[in-house]
């Protein structure tokens, strides 16, 4: 089979998808609409019921997959450009062939993800109408904007997968020209979804009489628009990582030569890699959002981390601590297939140490689980010892200890297969140390401190300390590659021999990261309790009640199995253009990589 | 037998996915549930009921909770105990209640020193206590180590007149107006008993020339498809109205004559 009949057979595919999808909203929608409308319109004016789910968590269910799907074409491309760029300027097809894998899979997502906006918008409009014509008297303008955007990433995406073969050569910077712009309309796209959902958390322009009186963009640029839309672009761009590196995992777990398993080594330390550089200045983006809560209301701030959001932040921490256990776990196994590694291993146990103590503070929380007699024997529910661990200040201070520590980890890995030839080495080492134990010291320096001063102080002593890691980042970064360049190697790096329990972490990585966002989504929708707007316009429906985390986490998981199934399917389409007897290679011819390779970092 | 990749990556991500959920279901369960309104104007309230009401909002609506301790001094806000009897000393020719109701509602007036300016207005949006509320939480703080003295009429009339918060006062519904007034005065019979601006004159139910002035979408929607449970405006005999237009307009009439409603100011 030729690869233009299993490309031709792959897009008849997509097709069907898309039609049955087209299918589900096209008919069933319509119907459950219908029977919404059969509905006596005139004794429900403000909401409708969605038949059997209810309409919260029908619209819950379908946000949140869309959510999932939008961040899979935006983030996936985004990583695709990186790597296309880092191909071009490298000349080395690896990155090449990596970034055109990657944009193919986003195809099939791309029409999942329009098709669950449609659905979206349609639940909006037919059971939330009130809700709905609120937002529109305000945001009416953008939906054309949004609409045009979309129109212009899809075609622009189109053309870049397309033109792959045609914009080679000297024409290669139109091409990644191409990339670059559709990752611009794809970030324009974010921006203008983010201002509807900013709004409904941090209204701009809103009167003392609860009426809008600002322009479109008031509403738009309101407290929360800006960190919201650096936190995802970030977190797109790790999502977009741990998709990558789960979809190497899955093909290096069923590969049945040498040569595959290399290939899919490689794209998964990739993926991790990507995923890892944006996951460790997500935080910073966390804090900026959180301050700008506090900003904008302290009431809704102090709800969201003391009151009865409080507990989400320890699940939070569970799952960052996995996170961060995981990806380190992955390069230390990485390590091993990287002749010369055997020097760094010592320094592996402390590290594990530091994480597994920083993942304690963190999952540390402020008020116990305890009977009654429990606590009227400790004198309350914060333990005396181990509440001071509870709050802000201790687990800002572990984050940002597990994020040195992870720099570390992957320092270590850069520099594995390399001793530097320059005369300055030491003494450059030195100061990569120094400076790594000043961050650590301002981070404590602020930790301890702010158990003194007022909340309101202490949530911008996180921008001090992530700057101090952020700030170590940069200049150890900055002393490390001048200084190995032209390292000599202790030997090639032997793709496809890790160990096969590592690309299960990378498969935990995504899952975990998928389920975090599913987490974060109910922690940014739930603090504005029972208002749809934030103090404007009240959530009147039977559904008002904020649910428990328990009750959360079930609707969550059960949407992340069902993306994970789509994915999974799209993955399997993926992989049907290399079936057949005659496969070749279509765009970039596929690397060999066995045996040895430079190190990509 | 060998078992297939597929199988063992979902059996992974299905154990990983079980535990995050089961450790989300095994800490404490706590829901965020919608205040509800209390409306103690006209009714006959003994001090104790009306000081048991306030603690309630204290701790539920009010939100004070979050910064206010009783007897332990915060971090964010100063200790309420003994608090009924400091307000009356606190700001020269200020009786306690004055003050007590001017730190709710206007707390940026008067700063107890060390503490940041964080407090909302209570009877502002996001919290939103409607006038009795509002009574009836000057009345707890009073209670604490104090005299409760404060009435209804010590709180002002304008207190409470956001706390709606149910729908912007600009919502714009997809109805006619036009069309609306003319299932008023037409279909809807309403103007046999109500007076609309220039059309209407009878005296049997109110005059509803500013009613979208003084109530919100919210009631008028439902005071029109079920007006005994909306209540009947003092002076007006009850059961007049009847419950009716639910089935006898359609929905487009039944918007339209909301949006003619909402044009009343």
């Amino acid at each position: 089979m030729t690869d233009a009949v299993a490309r031709g057979r792959t897009c008849r595919l997509a097709a069907i998808l898309g039609l049955t999808l087209i299918g589900v909203v096209g008919v069933v929608l319509p119907l459950s609409l219908g029977a919404a409308l059969a509905q006596p319109a005139a004794t429900e004016p403000a909401y409708r019921t969605v038949p059997l789910l209810g309409s919260r968590l029908a619209v819950w269910a379908v946000a949140q997959l869309h959510l999932n799907f939008a961040a899979f074409i935006l983030g996936v491309p985004i990583f695709a450009v990186i790597i296309e760029i880092m191909g071009w300027r490298t000349g080395d097809g690896r990155y090449d062939w990596l970034s055109h894998e990657l944009v193919k899979l986003t195809f099939a997502a791309f029409s999942t993800t329009a098709l669950l906006g449609a659905a979206l918008l349609f639940l909006f409009v037919g059971y939330y109408p009130r809700f709905w014509n609120f937002m529109t008297s305000i945001f009416f303008s953008t939906y054309w904007v949004y609409a045009l955007l979309f129109f212009a990433e899809t075609f622009t995406v189109y053309l870049w997968y397309y033109g792959w073969n045609w914009l080679s050569g000297p024409l290669k910077w139109i091409h990644v020209s191409l990339g670059v712009l559709s990752n611009l309309f794809g970030t324009a796209i974010l921006l203008v979804a983010n201002s509807w959902v900013t709004f409904m958390i941090s209204p701009a322009g809103i009167n003392d009489a609860g009426a809008f009186t600002g322009s479109v963009w008031t509403a738009i640029n309101n407290f929360t628009w800006m960190p919201i839309n650096i936190h995802r672009l970030i977190a797109n761009i790790v999502f977009g990582g741990t998709i990558c590196g789960a979809y190497a995992a899955f093909r290096f777990l069923g590969a049945q030569t040498a040569e595959e398993r290399a290939r899919y080594d490689w794209m998964g330390y990739i993926g991790n890699f990507v995923a890892l550089s944006a996951f460790i200045v997500l935080p910073f983006a966390g804090y900026w959002l959180g301050r700008e809560i506090y900003a904008f209301n302290q009431t809704m701030g102090i709800t969201m981390m003391g009151g009865f959001m409080s507990w989400l932040w320890i699940i939070q921490a569970i799952l960052i601590g996995v996170l961060f256990i995981g990806s380190n776990y992955y390069l230390w196994l990485g390590m091993e297939r990287i002749p010369g590694s055997e020097r760094y291993r010592r320094y592996i146990p402390i590290m594990i140490g530091l994480l597994a103590f920083g993942f304690m503070v963190w999952a540390t929380p402020r008020s116990m689980v305890i009977t009654l007699q429990e606590a009227r024997t400790m004198g309350g529910t914060h333990h005396p010892v181990l509440g001071f661990l509870g709050v802000m200040s201790a687990k800002n201070t572990a984050v940002n200890i597990m994020i040195l520590t992870t720099f570390v980890s992957f320092m270590l890995y850069r520099r594995a297969n390399k001793t530097s030839t320059k005369p300055w080495a030491r003494t450059g080492m030195a100061v990569q140390w120094f400076v790594l134990a000043v961050a650590a010291a301002i981070v404590i320096f602020y930790g301890v401190y702010g158990y003194f001063v007022e909340s309101i102080v202490r949530i911008g002593f996180s921008v001090y300390q992530v700057g101090a890691v952020l700030g170590a980042i940069f200049l150890v970064m900055a002393i490390d590659i001048p200084m190995f360049k032209g390292a000599r190697a202790t030997g090639e790096i032997r793709w496809g021999t890790i160990a096969p329990r590592s690309q299960y972490v990378l498969i935990l990585l995504a899952v975990t990261f998928t389920w975090l966002m599913g987490l974060m989504g109910f922690a940014r929708s739930g603090i504005r309790q029972h208002w749809h707007v934030y103090g404007v316009l009240r959530d009147s429906s039977v559904d008002a009640v904020t649910p428990a985390l328990g009750y959360a986490a079930n609707v969550i998981t059960v949407v992340t199995i069902a993306f994970f199934a789509l994915v999974m399917f799209i993955f399997w389409l993926g992989g049907l253009s290399e079936r057949g007897p005659e496969h070749t290679a279509a765009h970039a011819r596929v690397p060999a990589l066995a045996g040895g390779s430079d190190d990509p970092a | 037998m060998r078992v297939p990749v597929v199988v063992k990556v979902s059996l992974v991500s299905l154990l990983l996915m079980g535990m995050y959920t089961g450790y989300a279901n095994y800490i404490p369960q706590i829901q965020s549930k919608p205040p509800e309104e209390l409306s103690l104007e006209g009714g006959n309230v003994t001090t104790a009921q009306l000081v048991r009401a306030g603690q309630e909002i204290f701790k539920t609506k009010g939100t004070c909770e979050i910064c206010h301790q009783i007897g332990q001094k915060g971090t964010r806000a100063p200790d309420l105990a003994g608090i009924g009897a400091r307000a009356g000393k606190t700001k020269p020719g200020m009786s306690g209640k004055q003050y007590l109701i001017e730190a709710l509602v206007d707390p940026a007036a008067h700063l107890v020193e060390g503490y940041p300016p964080i407090m909302p207005k209570v009877d502002k949006p996001p919290i939103a206590l409607n006038r009795s509320e509002v009574w009836a939480l000057v009345a707890f703080l009073e209670s604490l180590g104090g005299t409760v003295d404060v009435t209804l009429d010590d709180i002002p009339k304008t207190v409470g007149a956001a706390a709606a918060g149910s729908a912007p006062a600009e919502l714009k519904l997809p109805g006619d107006p036009k069309a609306g007034e003319a299932v008023f005065a037409g279909k809807g019979t309403c103007i046999a008993c109500h007076k609309a601006g220039k059309i209407g004159a009878s005296p049997v139910g109110p005059d509803l020339s500013q009613i979208a002035k003084i109530q919100t979408p919210d009631y008028i929607m439902a005071k029109i498809l079920n007006p005994a449970g909306m209540g009947t405006v003092a002076g007006y005999q009850p059961g007049v109205m009847p419950p009716i237009f639910g089935q006898t307009l359609t929905a487009k009439e039944y918007v339209d004559l909301v949006s003619f409603l909402l044009t009343l100011k």
